[in-house]
């Protein structure tokens, strides 16, 4: 999927396929963009749950980026402006080919099982719980905690009102409490509420 | 502010400090308690963030029924346990609860992951601008003071809530990687060995340096060069 792209002959494409080359390197965009690549790829591959695919959506959503670089005023403000088009770059692909995902509970180890011992194994289940959230609460989650995003630019993001956004963030949590043998708090929001 | 709106919002927002949240935990215990323990909650989460996705979804990935196993057992137990044994069973269990909850892994730990997340670093084969490295040392507040050449990499990455510089630096005995962490405070200097790779943290005047070699080598030596090298600007 990388590698070939309908771009004009002035875009950097070599620039953002992994190593900054030629007239692009000196650009200081292009090196702003490529700074947030790390962060690019977490972000995407939470979403996505797969490595390469979370790959392929940086890479698509950086060239969307340089394509529409004309659009940051601010500079300071490029990180959250990257993962708003790696966000909807995900949601993008998720709902054009309906991607066939891992069944993460294909590889679930048999319950009783023990996990092996070490100082990590608690973070593991965690990561591995967060990956088992559906995305509607995932996805909130990641932007909050990851992304660094308000409530009110989450629910923005997702055309959601700020009381659905609100109560997909305190399900989202709800559910990783049980990781912990914490009894879950009780969930009194019927409904989310549209915006 | 009731129970159930006071719990939405801690839930969604743990570190939510509303005038109206503040007065609600002020009369209330029991809310109180549920957001220390989500703030714990979401310590952890935030280091599982930031550390990326499991690798590989095998028996890893799996979410471990940390304390179903214990419950289980005092369960059973429950029904003939005389009183205090009952009592101080409770006592353990809020230990427990409040164990489970700390930090569950080192800052050490945390490093090795994200170095791990990425390890293309590593291989980096040509030299990084003199740009990206300035870019990267400016926003953590630190120059260099070595020979641009020998940075073979360069990022601004976010760490424990942060942008911090990441390099990769050609020295004799192999590339190492280098951290600065501004806000990480550590009282000793520390080293560690963790899935194939050494590193040392040591203090340093806003914070913390970590730098980190493949193998099991020692870098002590390496470290202290490197700690000359960094200088902070604040």
């Amino acid at each position: 999927m990388r590698g070939v792209r309908n771009s004009g002959p002035r875009t950097p494409v070599s620039s953002f396929n992994g190593s900054t080359v030629g007239a692009a390197a000196s650009d200081p965009i292009v090196r702003l963009f490529e700074s947030m690549r790390p962060d690019l790829l977490r972000f995407a591959h939470w979403l996505a749950r797969d490595r390469a695919i979370a790959e392929d959506i940086v890479q698509e959503a950086l060239l969307r980026a340089w394509r529409s670089r004309e659009a940051l005023k601010d500079p300071a403000a490029a990180r959250a402006w990257l993962l708003t088009i790696v966000r909807r770059e995900h949601a993008r692909l998720y709902e054009r080919k309906r991607l066939e995902l891992v069944a993460l509970d294909d590889g679930v180890e048999p319950e009783g099982m023990p996990s092996p011992p070490g100082p990590d194994s608690e973070l593991d289940s965690l990561r591995g719980a967060i990956l088992k959230l559906p995305l509607e609460y995932r996805e909130p989650l990641i932007m909050q905690v990851l992304g660094g995003f308000s409530t009110a630019e989450i629910a923005q993001e997702l055309s959601l009102s700020s009381t659905a956004v609100l109560t997909r963030l305190f399900r989202a949590r709800n559910k990783l409490r049980t990781l912990y043998g914490l009894t879950p708090a009780p969930d009194d929001s019927e409904s989310e509420g549209v915006a | 502010m009731n129970h159930s709106e006071a719990r939405l919002m801690i839930g969604a927002e743990p570190r939510s400090s509303s005038a109206e949240l503040a007065e609600h935990l002020a009369t209330c215990p029991e809310c109180t308690q549920f957001q220390r323990e989500m703030t714990a909650l979401d310590n952890n989460i935030r280091r599982a963030l930031e550390q990326g996705p499991l690798p590989v979804f095998g028996p890893s990935a799996s979410v471990t029924p940390i304390s179903n196993a214990r419950t289980t057992r005092h369960r059973k137990r429950a029904g003939w346990w005389p009183g205090w044994a009952l009592a101080a069973s409770v006592a353990i269990a809020s230990l427990l609860v409040i164990w489970v909850l700390r930090p569950t892994d080192t800052l050490a730990h945390d490093i090795v992951a994200h170095v791990e997340f990425e390890s293309a670093s590593w291989s980096s084969k040509e030299p990084a601008s003199a740009a990206d490295i300035n870019d990267a040392l400016a926003r953590g507040g630190v120059a260099l003071d070595m020979g641009s050449d020998r940075v073979m990499y360069a990022h601004s990455c976010w760490f424990h809530g942060r942008l911090v510089p990441h390099l990769v630096v050609h020295m004799p005995q192999g590339p190492i990687t280098v951290i600065i962490l501004p806000d990480e405070k550590v009282k000793h200097r520390t080293s560690f060995h963790e899935s194939g790779i050494s590193g040392v943290i040591t203090p340093a005047p806003h914070g913390s340096i970590a730098v980190l070699a493949q193998g099991d080598e020692n870098i002590d030596a390496v470290a202290r060069q490197v700690q000359k090298s960094v200088h902070w600007l604040q």
